[in-house]
């Protein structure tokens, strides 16, 4: 976001003795105000609630279960174990999958609605964008119905050949995976296909000019000049695909669970909050890594677009 | 956050010569349409199955609408999802159109410490806020309830009012408010009786977006409530854990379409004041 600058360019040397403060600042007072009880309540309930999991993090359970606070870092240490690796990077795996799959899906829709949509753009992307606003359970359950051993989709595909009796979605990895991408492509779709409205379409004609096939012109002119919808998009994926747990337990078996599910696991049926929290802190670290790297890469990108 | 696109200078001819016909990105275009819709469509059909089966469809029947609107335990649950959107919306509204306003007019430390604060919960898995707002809730001792769920859910609710209000301030002409105080106008006169009506729409807009969303919400919800009485998304969720009784079907078809009906409201307000954009939900963010 640009933040404009519109102060006026004083040089910042006031006068010794202050002066009366002019009518026009004298009201500032009450933007201060509309900012107060916001900002006090989200401070109060969201940072309080933050560090308040950071702190339990380092604390331990006594023998009833009770999360007690303290100072030691056996909860992280037991998170290096083999069990806990496995379930992290195969939650990073999926969700990176995801990324990849939700960008397959989202340049082709994207490029051909924003490209060839005509006046029906608005239209086709509000029938994207709408279903993704219900109910979250009731669209996945749907899609577990879909993906079912006698579902419509295995029933196609056993029909056309391509699966046979004992081919399963459900209870795999891909099962999962096919879960967080009906989850969550709508936010690859929407940043790609605002990267493609704004893209300038004679770049493409150039591309085609100058002797590029369909593919080359795609990847080397398309992709390019939309990748920071797509970047941005992948970013919006990877967030709640790595904190999901409704898709590993919908879609997925023992062998398919992820963080999300370890998370819940520890604060409903495991009642340990202490290590429930240490794994809360590790997603978080997870994300704010990839986050971070989203950043430089966006700050970079913008460097060059200046010079 | 980017603002309209600019469709520039490009005309339907240019575009045309531009592209060939790219059946591949139209052939994945209509199969993603398909699929999209094909597991809401299923929920749907089987909600009006005369049968039990969910994969054999025996003839139509209101049978598990009945069920629904005779299950006191859903009944209450879909009046506690009712009161805890109405309160998150009212709440969040009211604390988020204060805060948006406050971040475009306060450039000082507060307003970019507010900013920063802000974007947290859009920056944060839903279930770190949920194992978050439940600690708190545990550790001062406020048991799960009704009200926990409010809370969490305004507090969610607030960026999401601030993000969208926040672009739409930053639009406003800030010269008609200092033409009011010219006037001699206040600038709390200025506020109630230039820039809030002039954020109607977007605001009765937002209002819309957050009930949709907190009706629909699940995992804050999950984390956040007591054991009875329980938001229907919870409900849903353990429904479909322990076998699925089709009445869940009839429910979901009812949250679709009430969902729907609210987002296309959302989007058609902003036209029914006769003004151009108010939410920007399909220019992207």
């Amino acid at each position: 976001m640009a933040t404009t600058d519109d102060r006026p360019a004083i040089p910042d040397t006031r006068p010794s003795t202050p002066a009366p403060s002019k009518p026009v600042r004298r009201d500032t007072r009450l933007w201060t105000w509309l900012l107060l009880p916001g900002t006090l309540w989200m401070t109060g309930f969201l940072v309080a609630s933050l560090v308040l999991v950071a702190t339990l993090a380092f604390g331990t359970t006594d023998p009833l279960g009770n999360p007690r606070f303290g100072l030691n870092t056996d909860n992280f240490a037991a998170l290096a174990e083999p069990a806990y690796r496995t379930v992290l990077l195969r939650s990073l795996g999926y969700a990176l999958i995801t990324c990849v799959i939700c960008l397959a899906i989202a340049y082709p829709v994207a490029y051909a609605i924003a490209l060839r949509g005509g006046r029906f753009k608005n239209l086709l992307i509000a029938a994207i964008v709408i279903p993704f606003f219900a109910n979250y359970l009731v669209r996945m359950y749907g899609w577990s119905v879909v993906l079912s051993d006698d579902g419509p989709l295995l029933k196609a595909l056993r029909a056309l050949g391509i699966a046979d009796a004992g081919t399963r979605i459900l209870q795999t990895g891909p099962g999962v995976i096919a879960g967080l991408v009906y989850g969550f492509v709508v936010f690859m779709i929407i940043p790609l296909y605002a990267a493609m409205e704004r893209m300038d379409t004679s770049l493409i004609e150039a591309g085609r000019d100058l002797y590029g096939g369909p593919l080359r012109t795609f990847f080397f002119v398309t992709v390019p000049a939309t990748r920071q919808g797509a970047a941005a998009g992948c970013v919006l994926v990877f967030l709640p695909a790595m904190g999901d747990f409704v898709s590993a337990q919908l879609m997925g078996g023992p062998d398919q669970i992820m963080i999300g599910n370890l998370i819940q696991d520890k604060f409903f049926q495991g009642q340990n909050w202490p290590l429930g929290s240490a794994l809360t802190m590790l997603l978080m670290a997870v994300l704010f890594l990839g986050l971070l790297g989203y950043l430089r890469r966006a700050r970079q990108d913008e460097a060059e677009a200046v010079r | 956050m980017t603002g309209k696109t600019a469709p520039a200078r490009r005309t339907p001819a240019r575009r045309r010569a531009a592209t060939r016909r790219p059946r591949f990105a139209i052939a994945v275009t209509v199969l993603f349409f398909a699929l999209l819709y094909l597991p809401v469509g299923v929920v749907v059909l089987f909600s009006f199955n005369a049968r039990k089966s969910l994969t054999v469809f025996d003839g139509a029947s209101l049978r598990w609408y009945r069920a629904f609107f005779r299950d006191d335990l859903l009944l209450d649950s879909l009046g506690m999802s009712l009161q805890v959107s109405f309160v998150a919306m009212a709440g969040s509204l009211l604390l988020g159109v204060a805060l948006a306003l406050g971040l475009v007019r306060n450039r000082g430390r507060l307003g970019s410490l507010a900013g920063l604060v802000m974007l947290v919960p859009l920056i944060t898995p839903e279930i770190v806020t949920g194992v978050a707002a439940m600690l708190l809730f545990k550790g001062t001792g406020i048991p799960l309830s009704t009200t926990t769920v409010m809370l969490a859910e305004i507090t969610f609710s607030i960026s999401y009012v601030t993000v969208i209000l926040r672009s739409r301030i930053a639009a406003l002409n800030p010269e008609t408010e200092e033409a009011a105080m010219d006037l001699g106008a206040t600038r709390r006169q200025a506020l109630r009786l230039v820039t809030l009506p002039a954020l109607l729409p977007s605001i009765l807009a937002s209002a819309v977006l957050i009930f949709a969303l907190v009706f629909d919400d699940f995992v804050l919800a999950y984390f956040t409530t007591g054991v009875d009485p329980q938001p229907l998304s919870v409900r849903i969720y353990s429904a479909i854990r322990f076998g699925v009784q089709p009445t869940i079907n009839a429910v979901g078809t009812l949250m679709l379409a009430g969902s729907i009906a609210l987002i296309a409201l959302a989007l058609a307000i902003p036209r029914l004041f006769g003004r151009r954009g108010g939410l920007d939900l399909l220019s992207g963010e």
